[in-house]
């Protein structure tokens, strides 16, 4: 018998081996499209073209639901890893010249001399994303509020990028390098929290997440108490209220106090 | 006759030499994460082991084994030289270069997102082509063993194809076929994206893709364990293959069988219909069936060589069987973790039964007791066995190499079971530390421990393991005749075309891919709107 | 009888034995699939029946899983719809409250990357894949606190992304539904 002959349905082997595949797989297509489906009693199915499709898994669009209202304002930006991706030179251009207006608080090269966040070197999606949430009012600030609300679409990418482009620089007052508690290093995973360089810079970011080393102690304890209280709630699906609400106030007051006293070039991830 | 002898050994090297580094990193991992270790301050060093470790232990080691001991088979068993050792060179270097380009990214800490490779999580492109060039090397393996069993075929017309060939051949063209999942998911999703060219990506297609490949690798893997369980075991232990026909069923049920079952591995995933599901959970049950028809078989060929040794009575024949021969040992540990992690391999089929097992601690102990110890066991018999007619030298210290399958074996119970407990009581897979000071999962501390001494006895094994091929080089030159493989009891004149040539599997294997994965592929790579933003992990 | 007969003989014996074993197999193998059709049925564990899909990066805009809308609801049918996310590295909400023996629809997704909803001690299993909706029925039978581990590698904080599981009386959620609104035991 040559091959010629193995595909033909004299071969015995050939009708067992393909009678019995075609046998199982109709019976089981018809037990897992049509049987199944309507054996379940807490699904409707609108007809039995509905259950077919469903079960081969046609995609379709989650059904509109109504959602209660906001109470407050939630932040509107969209972030993904392509936002602000390679900036030209002239975007950094026009930011730096924008830009002249922030040096009050924020200094002349990025570094505040008061309490203000440093800004020379941080990711660009996360100037980007606080100025929106600043303008549309996600985000409030006495200061920073009226400056945010005029700003176009443009300005506030043209700022991201000149920011991010700007050498990182140690902070104005520098403190003493502190070990790394705890509380930074592993987080505290059956609290649900985890390391916090897995999103702030040492040993990931995740797109939106500053990175802290050298910011103000001040101004990041008052950030993770509110992010805590919920009276600050801009971050996107409460990303960073999950963990500051799981944070003691000795975890918030260690966490702060490490960051504040280190210098920005221990960040490892750009965005 | 085996001629190109360092052709066989330079793979067998390569694969215990990176099997040795991936071991000793897996036992890393497991004291690292158990209550005896301390938590890393750096939990990003934990998975970069872990992809380095599955990378290793799921591409490159088994490749290399099968390819190794498919040459070998191909000499031994067609008594032929092999036809194209120039390109099977080749394969053995796009291996090597494809290894260290993946390797690199690794051990940078760019390339830690896991062998499974789950976008949108996206690392460095090197990690992606590394892994791809280890594929294109093993494919020209495929393509040489079909091509020397056409060679011979050609002078011998008609003859029934030696047993281990045709095994050997079957489960190159599976792994040809399976591999084309991941291959087509890089190719033509995640490398664009890290390459910069892309910056969406479908991850619920690419997780179908995944499990087109990721399923149907474990048989590829199983597949020298099966050859050695038939061709090598009886002969070693002066027995017989109780039918060879039965025997060539079980690997044509591989072929066709193994393919078309990877959606359970997506039984918990949103874009996969439960109709799909369905199909793939009835299919994979069926695959349980070449492997108790292989139990049965061998178990009948093992009895036939304990009473050719003098064996009686309905069981009394178990005590005349040679225990002190590795190949013996060997087997039988094999077969009681087969036992026992097929038992659980049945449990992950199931939709239901998996629902309260998916992704715990109870997977890692499932696949690390099937493809850690019932395959690699018989790997490690395997080179045992070939050792001598590869080297020319005795391997004398048969007392060592007893030790060296004894504590194997207890290694891997000790780790697995453990492993599977804390699974059950719903520990996730793949984190760094646990906070076993809590009560909440306080009672898991001591399963953890147990299971990182027996990761411990395992490296203490797989040391020796090396210890013994090496010294194994320096031995006293000795005569090991030719390579044999073991004959069947009623040893067929002629057999039918079908169980003699590849050519009708291979078509229902390809034509149930397509009835049992064209469908889903194509319903996820047309439909617009699902593809989402990559995430780059350790982006630099 | 010739040596020949005698070997073909023991053929015979050989390869009946064989096709009895084939048999059991078959039939062992025919009994497990049935009976995991007839579990999935009998105690309502099936795949969720649809697919659907949803934009990753704008849950938080429109549509079911925006902020106010995450968390338990008390539907008017007696059930318990729970709607929630993953995201590297919280679900939110962070603490889930459901009633004990009440049929409960849990409905989430992942912002990001692929993640997965495990309640530790009980059936609740399920993949969050990004772009596309999972879905999952469950009941409890015991009230009492339980861990929702991500139980897939999300990228570096993957080992901290635990989640919680509350389950009270049927009469105190009820009570606390009252008020409209979507439940959780967060900060609690």
């Amino acid at each position: 018998m040559s091959t010629r002959d193995l595909f033909t349905f004299r071969n015995g082997h050939f009708r067992i081996g393909v009678g019995i595949t075609a046998a199982i797989l109709i019976v089981t297509a018809i037990v897992g499209f049509i049987v199944l489906p309507f054996a379940q009693p807490w699904v409707q199915f609108a007809d039995v073209w509905d259950a077919i499709c469903s079960a081969a898994g046609v995609p379709q669009r989650a059904a509109s639901v109504t959602a209660p209202e906001q109470a407050k304002r939630l932040s509107e930006v969209v972030l993904t890893s392509n936002t602000l991706a390679r900036p030209s030179q002239e975007a950094i251009g026009r930011g730096a010249t924008l830009a002249q207006r922030c040096a009050i608080c924020h200094g002349p090269t990025g570094v505040s001399r008061a309490d203000s966040p440093n800004l020379a070197g941080q990711y660009a999606a996360v100037i980007y994303k606080q100025l929106h949430d600043f303008r549309s009012g996600a985000r409030t600030n006495a200061v920073m509020s009226p400056f945010a609300v005029n700003l176009t679409d443009q300005e506030i990418a043209d700022l991201s990028n000149y920011y991010a482009y700007l050498p990182r620089l140690p902070a104005y007052h520098p403190t003493p390098q502190l070990p790394k508690p705890n509380i930074v290093i592993y987080g505290a995973p059956m609290r649900g929290i985890a390391p916090c360089g897995a999103c702030h810079g040492s040993l990931d970011n995740k797109t939106g997440s500053p990175w802290l080393e050298g910011q103000s102690e001040a101004y990041m304890k008052a950030q993770l108490h509110a992010f805590a209280s919920g009276e600050r709630r801009n971050d996107i699906s409460q990303q960073m209220r999950n963990i500051a609400r799981a944070m003691t106030p000795q975890d918030i007051d260690a966490a702060a106090a490490y960051y504040a006293s280190q210098p920005p070039d221990v960040v490892k991830a750009v965005d | 006759m085996l001629v190109n002898k360092k052709l066989i050994l330079a793979h067998f090297w390569l694969a215990f030499a990176v099997f040795g580094i991936a071991l000793t990193l897996g036992a890393w991992q497991m004291f690292i994460r158990s209550p005896i270790g301390t938590w890393l301050s750096n939990p990003e060093l934990y998975y970069r082991s872990l992809t380095a470790h599955g990378t290793v232990m799921g591409y490159v080691f088994p490749t290399l084994v099968a390819m190794g001991f498919g040459y070998a088979i191909s000499e031994a068993a067609l008594q032929q030289r092999l036809v194209g050792v120039r390109w099977a060179w080749a394969g053995f270097w796009l291996i090597v270069a494809g290894s260290i380009m993946a390797v690199i990214p690794i051990a940078l800490g760019r390339a830690s997102v896991l062998y499974t490779f789950y976008p949108p999580l996206i690392g460095n492109v090197f990690y992606y082509l590394g892994v791809v060039l280890v594929v294109v090397g093993s494919w020209i393996w495929v393509a040489l063993m079909s091509v020397n069993l056409r060679v011979w075929r050609k002078a011998h017309p008609g003859a029934p194809v030696p047993l281990a060939m045709f095994a050997n051949v079957a489960g190159s063209y599976l792994w040809a076929w399976t591999a084309v999942g991941a291959a087509l998911e890089l190719l033509l999703q995640i490398i664009p994206v890290a390459a910069g060219l892309k910056n969406t990506i479908d991850a619920g297609l690419a997780r179908v893709f995944f499990s087109w490949t990721l399923h149907a690798i474990v048989y590829f893997w199983l597949m020298p364990t099966y050859i050695a369980y038939y061709t090598i075991v009886p002969r070693a232990i002066g027995g017989r293959i109780y039918s060879d026909s039965m025997a060539r069923i079980s690997f044509i049920l591989f072929l066709v069988v193994a393919m078309p079952i990877g959606m359970h591995h997506t039984f918990a995933d949103p874009q996969v219909g439960a109709g799909f599901k369905f199909i793939h959970s009835a299919f994979t049950a069926l695959v349980a069936l070449p492997t108790l028809l292989t139990v049965f078989t061998i178990c009948a060929s093992v009895e036939i060589a304990a009473r050719l040794r003098g064996g009686r009575g309905m069981f009394g024949w178990i005590r005349a069987l040679p225990w002190d021969n590795p190949m013996m040992l060997a087997l039988a540990f094999s077969f009681v973790m087969l036992g026992f992690g097929g038992a659980g391999g049945l449990i992950n089929m199931s939709y239901q039964l998996d629902a309260s097992i998916h992704n715990t601690q109870w997977i890692t102990g499932h696949f690390h007791l099937i493809f850690g110890g019932a395959i690699v066991i018989m790997y490690f018999a395997i080179a045992f066995d070939l050792w001598p007619h590869l080297t020319g030298r005795e391997l004398i210290d048969v007392r060592l190499i007893r030790t060296q399958l004894w504590l194997w074996f207890i290694g891997m119970i000790v780790t697995t079971f453990p492993w599977h407990w804390v699974g059950i009581l719903g520990m996730p897979r793949r984190m760094a530390y646990f906070d076993f000071g809590d009560p909440a999962i306080a009672p898991q501390a001591l399963s953890v421990t147990l299971s990182a001494i027996g990761g411990f006895i395992l490296l203490a094994s797989g040391i020796m393991f090396i210890v013994i091929l090496a010294r194994g080089m320096r031995a006293p030159q000795v005569d090991a005749g030719p390579y044999r493989f073991a004959l069947a009891v009623h040893q067929p004149a002629t057999v039918p075309v079908a169980l003699n040539t590849h050519a009708l599997w291979v078509a229902l294997m390809i034509g149930l891919t397509l009835t049992n994965y064209g469908y889903p592929i194509l319903n996820l790579a047309l439909s617009s709107g699902t593809s989402v933003p990559a995430v780059y992990v350790g982006a630099q | 009888m010739s040596a020949e007969e005698t070997h073909q003989a023991s053929a015979e014996v050989a390869a009946r034995v064989e096709r009895r074993w084939a048999t059991i197999a078959v039939i062992i193998v025919v009994m497990m699939a049935l009976l995991a059709a007839f579990a999935g049925i009998h105690r309502a564990t099936m795949p969720q029946p649809r697919v659907e899909t949803i934009d990753p990066s704008r849950i938080h805009l429109s549509g079911e899983f925006v902020e106010s809308n995450l968390g338990s609801v008390l539907e008017a049918n007696g059930t318990v719809t729970v709607r929630a996310i993953g995201q590297q590295y919280s679900f939110t909400p962070a603490c889930i409250v459901v009633p004990a023996d009440t049929p409960i629809t849990l409905r989430a997704t992942s912002a990001d990357v692929v993640h997965g909803i495990l309640i530790q001690a009980t059936n609740v299993n399920t993949m969050l894949v990004p772009g596309y909706i999972s879905e999952q029925l469950m009941r409890f039978t015991r009230t009492g606190d339980y861990l929702m581990p991500c139980q897939e590698f999300c990228s570096f904080g993957h080992e901290g992304m635990w989640g919680k599981v509350k389950v009270i009386d049927k009469a105190e959620f009820a009570d606390r539904a009252k008020g409209g609104g979507r439940l959780s035991c967060v900060g609690q």
